[in-house]
């Protein structure tokens, strides 16, 4: 059994899903939410993280956002959508590295509304 | 499950680099401590295959250090393969902990080259496998408090695991040799001691990073950590079979003594194998529980 749950987290290369890291954050709009608008969307860390690449997605497609935040390590993460957000749902993901190196990621969800 | 970072692919080469890495470590740092401790006692040829053992897992070990920066940068950087080359993200990842971490382990792996050198060579190395046992404690979650006592344990966790695991195949070639049950025996020895430091080491650090027993069943982080546990308890019934029943039958020259002892030892170096691809995933998606 042990041997098996080894081979299957190495060798199957299919990605396994789970929690996301529980190092995570406050979010705006807050995971799983549903607003009428989105002047802003941000993250906050308790340790600075360097936030490297975010996108912004609905149903697949890319959303503009423009980064307030740059790539310097930073406990609170600012980006604003280019154009006011048309109701749906959206993803946010985000990659990163963390101050002692550790490579992080994570994301969340919230539905616009009219 | 608590604590479990997502696994992709990217994620799975780099555990798999790390494991290699590792293993690289041990055979290198373990091949030196080898040729310190047995250097009058050990055949010739016994000398020979452990010093060529540390030259060739220190050069697989700078091959697999360039690998992990791209792998690092790659990961980073959400733009999949491409960003192992991207120079931005292999400057964030420089300037992290792990470039500190490159520098103590390369100039290390450089350093346990000279034992090519005759004499004085073996004392370059030996600061060599030191270097490259510290720069473990340079990344990761011993950066954190109480940092001075998490990197001593750790860096004395991998010298004994190194002198362990470096010995297998110089061990497993002695049992072939005229002497090779002296060797052996004196080995068993000095590897009761190493095992305990390895063992005490093991459990603080655990207990560190850890904060509680209850931490281990409910997290992915103990639950790894409770796998290399059951793996080192394997590996010791191993060791154990050896020094009281393997070793003295090869002693007493008894038929198929060295056949069984050589068997045995390979099976010791697969649950090293095994230990090692454990360690490296624990380390690479999990998070200890005091840092949740």
């Amino acid at each position: 059994m042990i041997r098996k749950t080894l081979l299957g987290l190495v060798v199957a290369m299919t990605p396994i899903l789970s929690a996301a890291h529980s190092k995570s954050e406050a979010t705006t709009p807050g995971d799983g939410a549903t607003v009428s608008e989105v002047p802003e969307l941000s993250m906050r860390f308790d340790d600075p993280m360097r936030i490297i690449s975010v996108t912004l997605t609905a149903g697949g497609a890319d959303i503009a956002i423009e980064r307030e935040t740059g790539m310097e390590p930073a406990e609170e993460f600012r980006a604003m959508p280019s154009e006011a957000l048309a109701p749906g749902d959206y993803l946010f993901e985000w990659r990163g590295m963390a101050s002692d190196g550790h490579p992080m990621q994570g994301s969340f969800s919230f539905t616009v509304t009219e | 499950m608590t604590g479990l970072a997502p696994i992709d692919g990217l994620a799975v080469l780099a555990i798999l680099a790390k494991a290699l890495d590792y293993g690289a470590a041990l055979m290198a740092m373990g091949g030196v401590l080898f040729v310190a401790f047995f250097a009058g006692r050990a055949d010739a040829s016994v000398l020979r295959l452990a010093r060529r053992l540390a030259i060739a897992a220190a050069l697989i070990g700078l091959a697999v250090l360039a690998l992990r920066f791209g792998i690092r940068a790659a990961r980073i950087s959400g733009m999949g393969f491409e960003g192992a080359t991207d120079p931005m993200m292999l400057g964030f990842v420089w300037e992290s902990p792990l470039g500190t971490a490159a520098i103590w382990r390369g100039l290390g792996w450089v350093a346990i080259l000279a034992i090519l050198i005759p004499r004085v060579g073996q004392w370059i190395a030996l600061a060599g496998s030191l270097a490259v046992a510290v720069s473990f404690a340079q990344v990761g979650h011993t950066l954190g408090a109480p940092r001075a006592a998490l990197a001593i344990l750790l860096v004395l966790h991998l010298l004994a695991a190194a002198f362990w695991v470096g010995a297998l195949a110089p061990l497993r070639r002695a049992a072939l040799s005229p002497d090779g049950a002296g060797v052996l025996h004196h080995f068993g020895t000095v590897a009761a001691f190493a095992v305990a430091i390895l063992i005490l080491a093991g459990t603080a650090l655990a207990y560190l990073l850890s904060g509680s027993l209850a931490a281990l069943f409910g997290t992915a982080y103990g639950l790894g950590l409770l796998l290399k546990v059951a793996i080192v308890a394997a590996l010791l019934g191993l060791a154990a079979l050896n020094k009281v029943r393997f070793v003295p039958a090869l002693r007493a020259e008894k038929p198929g003594a060295e056949r069984t002892l050589r068997r045995s030892i390979s099976w010791e170096m697969l649950a090293v194998v095994l230990n090692l691809l454990a360690t490296a995933t624990i380390t690479s998606v999990t998070t200890p529980p005091v840092n949740l």
